[in-house]
């Protein structure tokens, strides 16, 4: 991950100084000018990215975060703080992080939009207050001083340039970072993420503080850049804007911030060509978030699409194979054996009148690979709920590995020792395959990531979860669940939609998950061949309660089971 | 304190105002699913109507008239956007477009009404009902609030007891159900934008002689609608009717006050956070997914 | 005489093929039973002829007109009705109001309390409290509101006590004998097989066997094998 974080930054710098020394030599000075305008853009867009559509959160209030920025500056300008325009931007960006902590953290859990009501409010109130202060200096006419060697336009423009790419730089590694990973997850599906052990508020508020960091430096060299700024800059409706843009360009891949900066400096300028005035200009912004959001295509993915048609010279150079060799593969967990890996006791779940789980007593025991059936509405999805941490709810006691776990939320038990896949998956697919396996299973080490990709079969660690089809990626859910090495594996119908073949083999790796990697298999399937394969004990469960567990031969044939699955008993048909 | 009273009852005219633009942003959510970040902007057109016309020399009653019509109009515009393309879209996806779109209204808006002269905005209530405690209390104060106790006492007779209320009830229970059964929900839909731009309008319409005349800052007044609506767990209209109340009158007291008077429009803001702060203690996270 | 066909019908959720060249027919007066162990596709299928969630490839035609284009809306308005699994009674609105906000100008909501005469004391609970059989019970009569001619029946018997799934088997093989044409999707072949005219078995997305109910009755060995697979 590291390898790939370092060649595109690498990339960057070199784009960037390229792009940076020609933009200097060759540009008449006017175009340098609005070519600072276009960075000092691109890092608020930067910052938007990172919470909108990557952290998939709404934020209204980027330009009160860079106001704080600019103000700090602004201040520190006035009382002569030590440390120059450089210093004075990181302060900048520090301050405004405890205004996203602040009212993001209300926000964060519920409704998505309560975020979208917030940041509008904070919006509305900041400008309201920023209008009756001043710019510090702003009455004595005393400008925010620029760096000695970066004073002229043309240098000051190299300085933002060195900001807008430490930023992205510092973007792209976090984006391969497992938090960055956890973000694109929770935007996916908040379930699913929690599934995998990420603390959901924990990861929301990082996203949002880094972001105001970010902003707050824009707001900085936004006042370096013009001396002085007014309140106007950063207004409900500039924050407004902002947002427009960044849907409309797309903010998830770093040149989308490129084109939205190139759109907000220069639509106003064509537009003034023509003698139009610039409202016309967030007009067009607010049609193309609206066509963005209705095709699900921003400009920047729009472009990708086209450009990966092209055909670049690649490098031909394949990766080492990989063998599917059982000693590469992650050290097996070892549990004692004398208590059981999953018990249940006297686990119930009411919904007013409703009993959906009745007084349930079930263990597995260490090494074990247990079958789950039951016809539609017995109860098996909503003990995997209970058993993982997802109902708010249940009594009874529910233990792994001898350790209570009741009380704990669904992030910890899966840290903890429980694993869970999803009926329908939940995986975000604009991770590659590599980042969701070590999301979901912690730090492994190459060799030992491709040894489980390639048991299972599953897809190469570089592809992107996008390009794979439905049943991959439900093979890519058991492969990080089990990757993981928890106590216990609750399997979710993950054969569903597989071809008799596809299903076969999985029963078969199925079979050998206690062996391989030490943890103890519940499964939950309709597919009774699946069951008969993997499974060398079943429980049955009908409205709510346990109705027979034992060896699974004897179970499958007894007569309780037909009749839970066929109806009344065989005989009363006639 | 009865500088504090007379304050208080001096905000009556703005509370009645985010109550009842508060409970159109809860029927909106509660019906339709969709957060109405555009609802005084919606207003806010149809007012601007009203105001141009009755500078053209047209008498303030059709003027008003039309300008409701206007509000009417532009509230289906946006409800047909959001039900032909997003009806299906998630809420975060809904919110997003939602957003957007008033960014272009507000553009539009600014366009049009910008520009050298003053605007005149028509009282349609003026004067003064009777005074407490040496304060007016104004027409349009009262007014206000009575259309906003009276479309939320209405609605509720109208939602449980007329086929239409009934049919939307279903709508927002279950529209995937209601739809399987024949019910238009496409149709429906726009009549709930319909009558919400209509009320949003006339709310617009009475607070916007005691505000700044400018399209923006009208159509911000949304957000402490949204702390209303909030209030009222966005479920609630009695309790939103009561947040709208509380937020108006509050700021009226804080207009007082020497040093916090120009920080009044921080209010909305706290009561969000308030709000939210107090409902999420124990919540776990976003169920939708 | 109404005649309803689907032809070919592929259903995708996810990317995942559900549904697999599936093929039905049913008429006025008859009841086409479709079995099948949970997550053979059953629900699925009726979804797709509903409208609910899109198909990508087949036929449905009622009475000639195709259907596999029209919006949900529509196909219930050309008369194809779906009572959807899990009793979706609308919860806040009482029996009654279930029954008038289905309401269509030919019909008033009395004779569903023809039909089902234990709801009658019920009409101003809300829908929410009412039994498991008794919101099987509405949410039947409130598709019949709307004079369809075909009706899909989702696992209606899910849940139930037998002797409820009983008298709600006669109920429709009454509407049967009355006219309309049914398509009755179940888990539990037993009683099913006894009101039905003709048996459709779904496995994995695709129908294994098509055939006359009564024969199907004849053989439960048959019937499992074709549900739970072989035992070794």
């Amino acid at each position: 991950m590291k390898h790939d974080s370092i060649k595109s930054s690498l990339r960057l710098v070199v784009a960037a100084i390229v792009g940076g020394v020609i933009a200097r030599e060759a540009l008449p000075e006017y175009w340098v000018y609005l070519a600072t305008s276009v960075l000092i853009t691109a890092i608020v867009l930067q910052s938007l990215g990172l919470v909108v559509s990557r952290a998939g959160m709404i934020s209204l209030c980027q330009m009160s975060f860079a106001g704080v920025g600019a103000w700090v500056v602004g201040w520190l300008n006035v009382a002569g703080a030590p440390g120059g325009l450089i210093v004075w931007t990181l302060i900048g960006g520090l301050a405004a992080v405890p205004f996203g902590v602040a009212i993001g953290l209300p926000a964060l859990r519920l409704r998505g939009v309560n975020l979208a009501i917030v940041t509008l409010g904070f919006a509305s109130a900041f400008d309201m207050v920023l209008a009756t202060i001043n710019f510090p200096g702003q009455t004595n006419f005393l400008s925010v001083a620029r760096p000695a060697l970066f004073a002229s336009d043309g240098n000051y423009f190299v300085l933002v340039l060195a900001f807008y790419v430490a930023v992205s730089v510092g973007l792209e590694f976090l984006a391969r970072s497992r938090l960055g990973a956890s973000w694109l997850a929770l935007r996916h599906s908040e379930r699913a993420a929690a599934s995998n052990g990420v603390n959901i508020p924990a990861a929301k508020v990082s996203a949002f503080a880094i972001s105001a960091f970010i902003a707050g430096l824009s707001g900085g060299l936004l006042a370096g850049f013009l001396g002085t700024v007014v309140s106007s800059n950063f207004s409900v409706m500039q924050s407004l804007a902002m947002f427009a843009v960044a849907i409309m360009a797309g903010s998830f891949f770093p040149e989308g911030a490129l084109i939205g900066g190139l759109l907000v400096v220069l639509v106003p300028q064509i537009l003034r060509t023509f003698g139009l005035a610039q409202d016309w200009g967030n007009v067009l912004f607010a049609v193309g978030a609206t066509q963005a959001l209705s095709t699900g295509e921003a400009i920047s993915e729009a472009v990708r699409k086209v450009a990966r048609k092209i055909p670049w010279p690649r490098s031909t150079k394949a990766g080492p194979e990989g063998v599917a060799d059982g000693k590469k593969l992650p050290a097996p967990l070892r549990l004692d054996r004398s208590t059981d890996a999953l018990r249940i006791e006297a686990l119930s779940v009411r919904y007013g009148q409703l009993v959906a789980l009745d007084d349930v007593d079930l263990s597995v025991p260490v090494g074990e690979v247990m079958g789950l059936i039951g016809p539609n509405g017995a109860g098996k999805s909503t003990l995997i709920d209970a058993v993982s941490g997802f109902l708010a709810h249940y009594e009874g006691r529910v233990s792994v590995a001898g350790e209570k776990f009741d009380g704990r939320r669904a992030h910890l038990r899966a840290r903890g020792g429980i694993r869970r896949t999803w009926q329908t998956t939940r995986i975000a697919p604009e991770l590659t395959v590599g980042q969701y396996m070590r999301l979901a299973a912690g730090r492994l080490r190459e060799d030992q990531l491709r040894a489980v990709l390639d048991w299972l079969e599953c897809a190469d660690a570089r592809m992107l979860v996008s390009s794979l089809d439905a049943g991959t990626r439900r093979l890519l859910d058991v492969a990080g669940a089990v990757a993981a090495r928890p106590a216990v594996v609750l399997l979710d119908e993950p054969a569903a939609g597989q071809s008799y073949d596809d299903a076969y083999e999985l029963g078969n790796h199925i079979a050998r998950i206690p062996t391989l990697f030490g943890s103890a298999v519940l499964l939950v399937e309709h597919d009774m061949d699946l069951i008969r394969l993997a499974c060398s004990s079943v429980a049955v469960l009908d409205f709510g309660a346990v109705v027979a567990t034992g060896r699974t031969r004897e179970v499958l044939d007894d007569a309780s089971v037909k009749r839970a699955y066929l109806g009344i008993a065989e005989e009363a048909m006639a | 304190m009865e500088g504090y009273f007379s304050a208080a009852v001096a905000g009556l005219g703005a509370a009645g105002a985010y109550a009842l633009l508060g409970v159109c942003v809860v029927f909106t959510y509660r019906l339709v699913s969709v957060v109405n970040f555009t609802g005084a902007s919606i207003g806010a057109a149809g007012t601007f109507v009203l105001v141009v016309l009755h500078q053209a020399g047209l008498g303030v009653l059709p003027a008003a008239i039309i300008g409701l019509v206007a509000g009417t109009l532009t509230g289906m515009l946006i409800g047909s956007v959001m039900t032909r393309w997003f009806a299906q879209a998630s809420a975060s996806t809904k919110a997003a477009v939602n957003v957007a779109l008033l960014v272009g209204i507000v553009s539009v808006g600014l366009r049009l009404t910008g520009g050298q002269h003053p605007k005149q905005f028509p009282d349609l209530f003026p004067g003064s009902a009777f005074s407490l405690a040496d304060v007016q209390v104004t027409i349009s104060a009262l007014v206000a609030l009575g259309v906003a106790a009276a479309f939320t006492l209405v609605s509720d007779y109208f939602l449980a007891r007329t086929s239409l209320g009934l049919q939307l009830q279903a709508l927002s229970e279950n529209p995937k159900s209601a739809e399987l059964l024949g019910i238009r929900v496409g149709l429906l839909s726009l009549v709930v934008w319909a009558v919400t731009g209509l009320l949003a309008t006339f709310a617009m319409m009475i607070i916007a002689p005691a505000r700044s005349p400018d399209f923006m800052s009208l159509s911000l007044l949304i957000i402490p609608a949204l702390a209303a609506a909030l209030v009222g767990a966005f479920r609630n209209p009695w309790m939103t009717f009561a947040g709208g109340m509380g937020i108006g009158i509050l700021q009226g007291l804080t207009s007082n006050i020497p040093h916090l008077g120009q920080y009044r429009g921080t209010i909305p803001l706290l009561v969000i956070l308030a709000v939210l702060l107090w409902t999420q203690r124990g919540a776990r996270w976003d169920e939708a997914r | 005489m109404s005649q309803f066909m689907v032809a070919g019908l592929e259903v995708r959720r996810s990317g995942l093929p559900v549904v697999r060249g599936v093929e039905l027919e049913v008429t006025s007066g008859r009841i086409s039973v479709v079995l099948g162990a949970n997550g053979a596709g059953k629900t699925t299928f009726l979804e797709g002829l509903s409208g609910s969630i899109p198909i990508s490839g087949g036929r449905i035609v009622l009475d000639g007109t195709e259907l596999q284009r029209a919006r949900p809306g529509a196909r219930a308005r050309a008369g194809l009705a779906h009572i959807e699994e899990g009793r979706t009674v609308f919860r806040h609105m009482t029996l009654d109001q279930n029954l008038r906000v289905a309401s269509h100008p030919s019909t008033k909501g009395t004779w569903a309390y023809e039909l089902f005469p234990e709801l009658k004391a019920r009409r101003n609970t809300k829908a929410g409290l009412l039994s498991g059989g008794e919101q099987q019970m509405l949410v039947i009569a409130r598709a019949l509101v709307g004079r369809p001619k075909v009706v899909l029946i989702d696992e209606m018997s899910a849940g139930l006590a037998p002797v409820v799934v009983t008298r709600l088997m006669r109920a429709v093989r009454q509407l049967a004998d009355d006219g309309l044409a049914i398509v009755l999707v179940e888990q539990f072949p037993a009683l099913a097989l006894t009101v039905g005219d003709r048996a459709y078995v779904m496995r994995r997305g695709r129908m294994v066997y098509t055939g006359a109910c009564a024969e199907l009755k004849e053989s439960p060995g048959h019937l499992h094998h074709l549900y739970l697979g072989d035992s070794d």
